[in-house]
């Protein structure tokens, strides 16, 4: 049986990496792996929301992207009730890799970077408001350039990202690009069977078999 | 709960609850049982995402009984996979199908594995899956049948029969529980509704969450009127020890916690410490 955090965690700081996207630094000691999250509960749902465990400098941190009422709260607060690490714990190949991020995913750029010296860029669509120790493009056609950029480069390439800007990216570069994959989650711990995807080897679910999927194995929907 | 005693009023709901793995979040000694997810005949892929959304009040889900159908579960069982499970707590086994003959061969199918379960829960009630559950509740005969042969087959194991409020009234399927000699009734499932997510989704599932409790505590009030002496299970909006207290005084003798796990996968303990009080 595997063991699960389920307590309260304290916020050290929140700033904002950009107008709708905030950094929460923990003040806690969280054990976790490179793609593990953990799931935050909120007022708003009857369900928790799941963010990516990561880095800010020196701090174990998550990015808060505000979308709604629910994430609004969230970067307002300076304790909160989390269960965690959940997720499968990622591995990249050998070789030298590059992490794409965008500004909700930040932190997740910082573990790649620290644990695996991954190079990282950050896709952005609004302007960082915080310095970051990493290039950035700003807006699509930044964004396009420098995955044209990058394009062979690497011998892999992770996003953590928006559907989209995965997507666009896996289509640009094809393999050994890994993505992270987002889905309505209600458990995060494999009960439930909620955050259900479609890949080539039949359903998986994001909470257990990922969130990183290897990009040719996802089977890009809508 | 008939043949069967509870060390706590408190069990883990079918569902949610999935294979055994919110015992990472539970104290074996403060429930009286867990519900392992439906198992059907053939396995089940589930439904094409997305499967779930969620509100404050509300779930809905369209899971579709996603399972390895019943073979590879009892394998799974034989092989030891549930034992730190079974160790640990009363396991309670959940029946589905969509036809009389699926209930009947995947109950066929798990007598070898009954005896490691302290009840069976039938689940008529699915709400999920278009040809099953409620359609083998508007089959009356093939209800009733399913309910005689079961009985007669199984006869060592207590056995529950979990009904929703759609397709029957919970009087009319209490009062099949009763005739046939059930050990008892499980009231009730998720109710039918549809959602659009922000992102235009519609999902056509089944509704839990706090929005049910009105609808399971007048469930279960009507059957415990009719029935004094039934076990009732009651499950639906459960979320505090008060839910559970309210439950018990509407005649319900256990209370089945469901997607309340969702918002604080410890909420058992919460709920357990609430009524008794430390």
């Amino acid at each position: 049986m595997k063991e699960y955090k389920n307590t309260t965690i304290h916020i050290k700081d929140t700033f904002p990496l950009t107008d709708d996207t905030y950094i929460m630094t923990i003040r806690e000691e969280i054990e976790f792996s490179p793609g593990q999250f953990l799931m935050i509960e909120t007022p708003y749902r009857s369900t928790r929301k799941p963010f990516i465990l990561g880095f800010f400098g020196e701090d174990i941190a998550i990015s808060v992207h505000v979308k709604g009422e629910g994430t609004s709260w969230i970067v307002r607060q300076r304790a909160l009730k989390a269960h965690f690490p959940l997720g499968r714990a990622f591995m990249p190949p050998p070789g030298r890799g590059i992490t794409i991020v965008s500004p909700a995913s930040f932190t997740f750029g910082c573990v790649m970077f620290r644990i695996f010296a991954s190079d990282v860029l950050v896709g952005t669509r609004k302007p960082l408001k915080t310095p970051v120790p990493f290039p950035s493009a700003l807006g699509d056609e930044d964004f396009k350039k420098a995955i044209e950029d990058i394009k062979g480069g690497y011998d892999y390439y992770v996003v953590n990202g928006s559907r989209g800007m995965e997507r666009f990216v896996y289509s640009e570069i094809g393999e050994n690009v890994w993505v992270s994959m987002e889905e309505y989650m209600a458990c995060g711990i494999g009960a439930c069977k909620g955050c259900a995807i479609k890949t080539a080897g039949g359903i998986r679910h994001v909470c257990i078999d990922g969130p990183l999927f290897r990009g040719d194995e996802i089977i890009w929907e809508g | 709960m008939g043949r069967v005693e509870l060390r706590s009023p408190l069990i883990v709901a079918s569902g949610p609850g999935g294979m055994g793995e919110y015992m990472a979040f539970i104290n074996p000694s403060h429930i009286g049982a867990y519900i392992l997810k439906t198992i059907t005949l053939h396995p089940k892929e589930g439904s094409t995402p997305p499967r779930l959304y969620s509100t404050d009040r509300f779930i809905i889900n369209r899971i579709g009984l996603e399972n390895p159908g019943i073979d590879r579960f009892v394998e799974d069982v034989k092989r030891g996979i549930y034992d730190e499970l079974f160790e640990k707590v009363p396991v309670i086994l959940s029946i589905g199908g969509d036809t009389h003959s699926e209930y009947m061969e995947a109950t066929q199918r798990a007598f070898s594995i009954l005896p490691r379960f302290t009840s069976v829960e039938y689940n008529f009630s699915c709400p999920n899956v278009e040809s099953g559950g409620l359609s083998m509740v508007a089959d009356r005969g093939a209800l009733v049948d399913v309910m005689k042969e079961v009985r007669n087959m199984v006869k060592n194991t207590p056995i529950l029969a979990k009904f929703g409020i759609e397709g029957i009234f919970v009087e009319e399927a209490s009062d099949m529980v009763a005739e046939m000699g059930w050990d008892g009734i499980t009231l009730i499932n998720t109710i039918r509704g549809l959602v659009k997510t922000p992102e235009g989704k519609i999902i056509r599932g089944g509704i839990s969450g706090s929005v049910l409790k009105p609808i399971s505590l007048r469930a279960v009030y009507e059957v415990r009127r009719r029935h004094p002496s039934l076990f009732i299970m009651a499950s639906g909006g459960v979320y505090t020890g008060d839910d559970v207290r309210l439950f018990l005084e509407m005649g319900a003798d256990a209370v089945q916690i469901g997607s309340a796990l969702f918002k604080d996968p410890s909420i058992i303990e919460s709920i357990y410490r609430d009524i008794k009080g430390e």
